[in-house]
């Protein structure tokens, strides 16, 4: 590789990592290059965990939590106890494009980052509505418990981001000042949840009811130290090759096709819905 | 200065002996004149740069074993040997009578490129009167001679021809060496060609048409490892550069775009 462009050395671009339509490692390194004007800030300074799939989709991956062996100097990485895994975890931060070239070329379909930053680890600043259908819900049931979240967050003067999740769900983000609690911010979600499903039959709040066939679980879960969210803009390990793709929230209707966001369709969209993400850090009415 | 000039013909000759032609004698020495000059490498101790021996190591013991102590084995199956002392080989040796043995002789260019192997440079060893003859004859006939010659401990069929003014040996490959291609599956039932493609190929072939010259070809990798050498030698610093290979390229492409994006920022 000529070093003027990149520090990586690329290897195996041939492989082919998505055997249903073929994509290759080199396209998933296309990708991941194409997206990274947008990708790379909503990234930057957060602590990441990989998901590998060295041999392709269908063959097992794995979670690298920790930077692995091998990883360059200039590659960034942290030290932060994580209360999930129970242990210190040397975190791969990705601040630049090299570096994301590098975790691409890791073969790292997925990538996935934690709710708080680097210098604001224990206090999240940002706040997840994972909203997780269970089977048989259509995804039209899930745009409409989105678009509750959505108003139910707007009528407490709260503005909302809204992504697929890549898979089944859709995810609805809101920036915060880092300055509360993950107990905090989940009980926040958890009452949102609550309030959802007094008015929606659809709606699940509980964990313990989260398997009830054709409801749609607002999960409030995943607001835990240590725990994470596919990254926007990530890939899924999925036959579609999909995208947890950003969206404007006018763009959240009856109809909307998350398959069709995907490894060819992504990188065409000239549109950024997350750019001021970071910019509209909001005080959290805690009840 | 590393660059290898053309080789030259060392002084002292392999082998001297005599091409015997019937009762005819030509007394000759016999010169190393093809060589190697492939790029070769020797291993090196990398912390002190110092050149690897290799050593006969019995993988029983994992000791090394001296000279006196090493014997001939023939594979005759998987980790089975057939054990030969070296004077049980020794007596099944040709034995050497300095002779290049001529039978007959052929057309030069009826011999088919194919069994050549090594060519050797003779020259008149005290007569050159008989040499002289037998390469003017030679030459003006466009013949070579054909025969036999036992070179350390191996019989060669060999060439006796001309090349630049000189006799020169050819040692041949057996017949048993060469695989018959026509017995190949893939040749046994070839199409006839087209008569109009037919005659559009051999319009190629004649307009590319031109003489022989091998000089018309040049050892790149070996220039390029000889220019690396000077470079070392200098002291310069070698920067690896690796071809870009072909689905690279899009990557690099994307790769420029998306670093022009990020500078904008």
């Amino acid at each position: 590789m000529p070093s003027d462009l990149t520090k990586v050395e690329l290897s195996n671009l041939d492989k082919i990592l998505y055997p249903e339509l073929k994509i290759t490692k080199g396209q998933i390194i296309e990708y991941y290059i194409k997206i990274a004007p947008k990708m790379l800030d909503l990234l930057a300074n957060r602590p990441l965990v990989l998901t590998r799939f060295p041999n392709g989709i269908d063959k097992e991956g794995f979670y690298e939590k920790d930077a692995p062996m091998g990883t360059p100097s200039w590659v960034k990485t942290t030290k932060r106890f994580s209360e999930t895994a129970n242990r210190t975890i040397n975190y791969v931060v990705c601040n630049d494009l090299d570096t994301l070239i590098w975790i691409a070329n890791l073969a790292s379909i997925e990538v996935h980052m934690t709710l708080g930053q680097v210098n604001s680890f224990e206090k999240p600043d940002l706040v997840f509505f994972d909203i997780d259908p269970e089977p048989p819900t259509s995804f039209d049931n899930v745009v409409e418990v989105a678009l509750l979240v959505k108003e139910k967050l707007q009528s407490l003067g709260l503005k909302s981001y809204v992504k697929t999740s890549g898979k089944k769900g859709l995810h609805v983000v809101l920036p915060i000042i880092p300055k509360y609690s993950f107990r905090q911010t989940r009980e926040f979600v958890h009452q949102i949840g609550k309030h959802l499903a007094s008015e929606s039959p659809l709606v699940v709040s509980q964990f313990s009811r989260t398997k009830q066939p054709g409801t749609i679980f607002v999960d409030y879960l995943q607001n835990s130290h240590g725990k994470t969210m596919i990254c926007p803009y990530s890939l899924r390990a999925t036959s579609e090759a999909t995208v947890s793709t950003p969206l404007d929230w006018h763009n959240v209707k009856k109809g909307l096709k998350p398959d069709k966001l995907n490894i060819f369709t992504v990188p065409k969209s000239e549109k950024n819905p997350w750019e001021n993400l970071t910019k509209n850090r909001q005080k959290l009415e805690v009840n | 200065m590393v660059k290898s000039s053309e080789p030259r013909i060392s002084k002292r000759p392999i082998w001297s002996g005599r091409v015997t032609i019937g009762l005819v004698n030509v007394p000759v020495k016999l010169f190393t004149m093809i060589f190697d000059k492939s790029v070769s490498f020797r291993f090196l101790h990398k912390q002190d740069g110092q050149p690897l021996k290799y050593e006969r190591v019995c993988i029983k013991e994992d000791k090394v074993v001296p000279w006196e102590d090493i014997v001939k084995g023939y594979e005759v199956a998987k980790n089975q040997f057939v054990v030969f002392e070296k004077e049980e080989l020794k007596a099944a040796r040709p034995e050497s009578d300095q002779r290049i043995r001529i039978d007959k002789f052929v057309d030069f260019l009826s011999v088919d490129p194919i069994y050549l192997d090594k060519s050797y440079v003779l020259t008149p060893d005290k007569s050159e009167d008989a040499y002289s003859l037998l390469l003017n004859a030679l030459h003006g006939m466009g013949k070579a001679g054909v025969g036999r010659i036992t070179l350390r401990t191996k019989e060669y069929p060999v060439l006796v021809h001309v090349y630049k003014g000189a006799l020169v040996m050819t040692t041949l490959r057996y017949a048993y060496e060469v695989a018959d291609p026509s017995k190949l599956e893939e040749l046994k039932d070839l199409k006839e060609p087209d008569k109009g493609q037919l005659t559009l190929a051999e319009k190629i072939v004649s307009d590319l048409s031109g003489d022989f010259d091998i000089t018309e070809y040049e050892d790149t990798y070996k220039e390029k490892v000889d220019e690396l050498i000077e470079k070392k030698l200098k002291g310069e610093t070698i920067v690896v550069t690796k071809p870009v290979k072909e689905e690279a390229k899009e990557l690099m492409v994307a790769l420029q775009e998306t670093l022009k994006q990020l500078k904008k920022k």
